[in-house]
């Protein structure tokens, strides 16, 4: 507004000559293409595609180990989730109990039977002929083996070929397992 | 000396500054892609300990695979629960090898010793460069963590049948 006041002003000296606008230029993309072809190539190469997914659980302490075995290409997986406190079993999470109850209660066991029985059969029927079904134990450390071993004993029974323990890789425990005992 | 032609200019295009690709479809297709693929990466480095029980005894939770028919050499690893201990006064491994007097792995107080045990089946892997089977036998009440860690040390000295067993006599 002011411009335009004094633009139409009689004063020659006050008059000023607007400056040509330079043609804003688009916005340059090719260095935030650089960073998503990097990310692009990370992601590609971390990516899994293997047909079972496991993800660590956070109310489990793993235990580590050196070994680190592959799965089956042609498996199908049932999780089976021993908690200190609960039992949690299948892709739906469904909590089966105190892992006590293994042990120490028929009723509880006989439905543990038959939920992976289902499973199992649910793996073997609706798959191909040499799909095999197998079990991935996540376990926490402090769980005493016996309600490893029943889990294992009624994995077996109903077509469970494969049994896998969910560990964390770390190649130097033993190294450190020494040093703690020395 | 070059000869002058006046029409030789009129045959060439006026030169313009060389244009950029268009960049943004392949924008798109990364901004599409990446969130994808972000839902697929797994961030968590778990590892697995695989048994596998498809020719094994089957059930009772004692399996292993390998056998068949034949009979193979086995050694045989026990881990010993507190329990057993109360009534033995004995806290440990108990390794039996076939033609050989059952070698005895105390715990240094509570804990097992690993890095005994490493150095027992590594005389063995070197005794017997051939054998792959190894029975871990574990009492009831001894921790997940030794009995992984136990299967482990085997998996990594070259014993790839770990067969996992229950003791058949219980003490209680």
């Amino acid at each position: 507004m002011q411009l335009k006041d004094r633009l139409g002003s009689s004063d020659k000296n006050l008059r000023r000559v607007r400056r040509k606008v330079e043609d804003v230029k688009g916005l340059s993309i090719t260095s935030l293409l650089d960073v998503l072809t990097i990310i692009l190539v990370f992601l590609i190469k971390n990516v899994s595609t293997e047909a079972v997914k496991i993800s660590a659980e956070p109310g489990i302490r793993y235990p580590s180990t050196i070994t680190n075995d592959a799965i089956m290409e042609k498996a199908e997986a049932t999780p089976v989730k021993i908690f200190t406190d609960k039992i949690v079993l299948g892709n739906e999470s469904l909590v089966f109990g105190h892992p006590q109850e293994l042990i120490m209660n028929p009723d509880k066991r006989k439905a543990i039977l038959d939920y992976l029985r289902m499973e199992a059969n649910a793996i073997y029927n609706n798959k191909a002929d040499d799909i095999e079904a197998c079990l991935i134990i996540q376990a926490d450390n402090f769980i005493p083996c016996e309600y490893v071993s029943e889990m294992v004993a009624i994995g077996t029974s109903v077509g469970y070929t494969h049994i896998y323990f969910a560990t964390l890789e770390d190649a130097d425990w033993l190294q450190k397992e020494s040093l703690a005992t020395r | 000396m070059a000869h002058y032609r006046p029409s030789e200019m009129r045959q060439q295009k006026a030169q313009t500054a060389p244009q950029e690709p268009n960049l943004v479809p392949i924008m798109n297709l990364f901004l599409t892609i990446i969130p994808f693929m972000l839902m697929l990466v797994v961030i968590s480095q778990v590892a697995l300990v695989a048994l596998n029980f498809s020719q094994g005894e089957g059930g009772g939770g004692s399996a292993g695979g390998g056998g068949g028919g034949k009979e193979v050499e086995k050694v045989e690893l026990i881990i010993l629960d507190p329990q057993y201990a109360e009534k033995f006064g004995f806290l440990g491994f108990e390794i039996r090898e076939p033609g050989m007097d059952s070698a005895k792995l105390p715990a240094i107080g509570q804990e097992y010793n690993f890095v005994a045990l490493d150095k027992r089946i590594k005389d063995i892997r070197n005794r017997k460069a051939d054998l792959i089977d190894i029975t871990v036998t574990v009492y009831p009440n001894v921790l997940y963590r030794d009995l992984i860690r136990t299967i482990d040390l085997c998996k990594a000295n070259g014993f790839t049948q770990v067969h996992y067993t229950r003791p058949t006599a219980r003490f209680y």
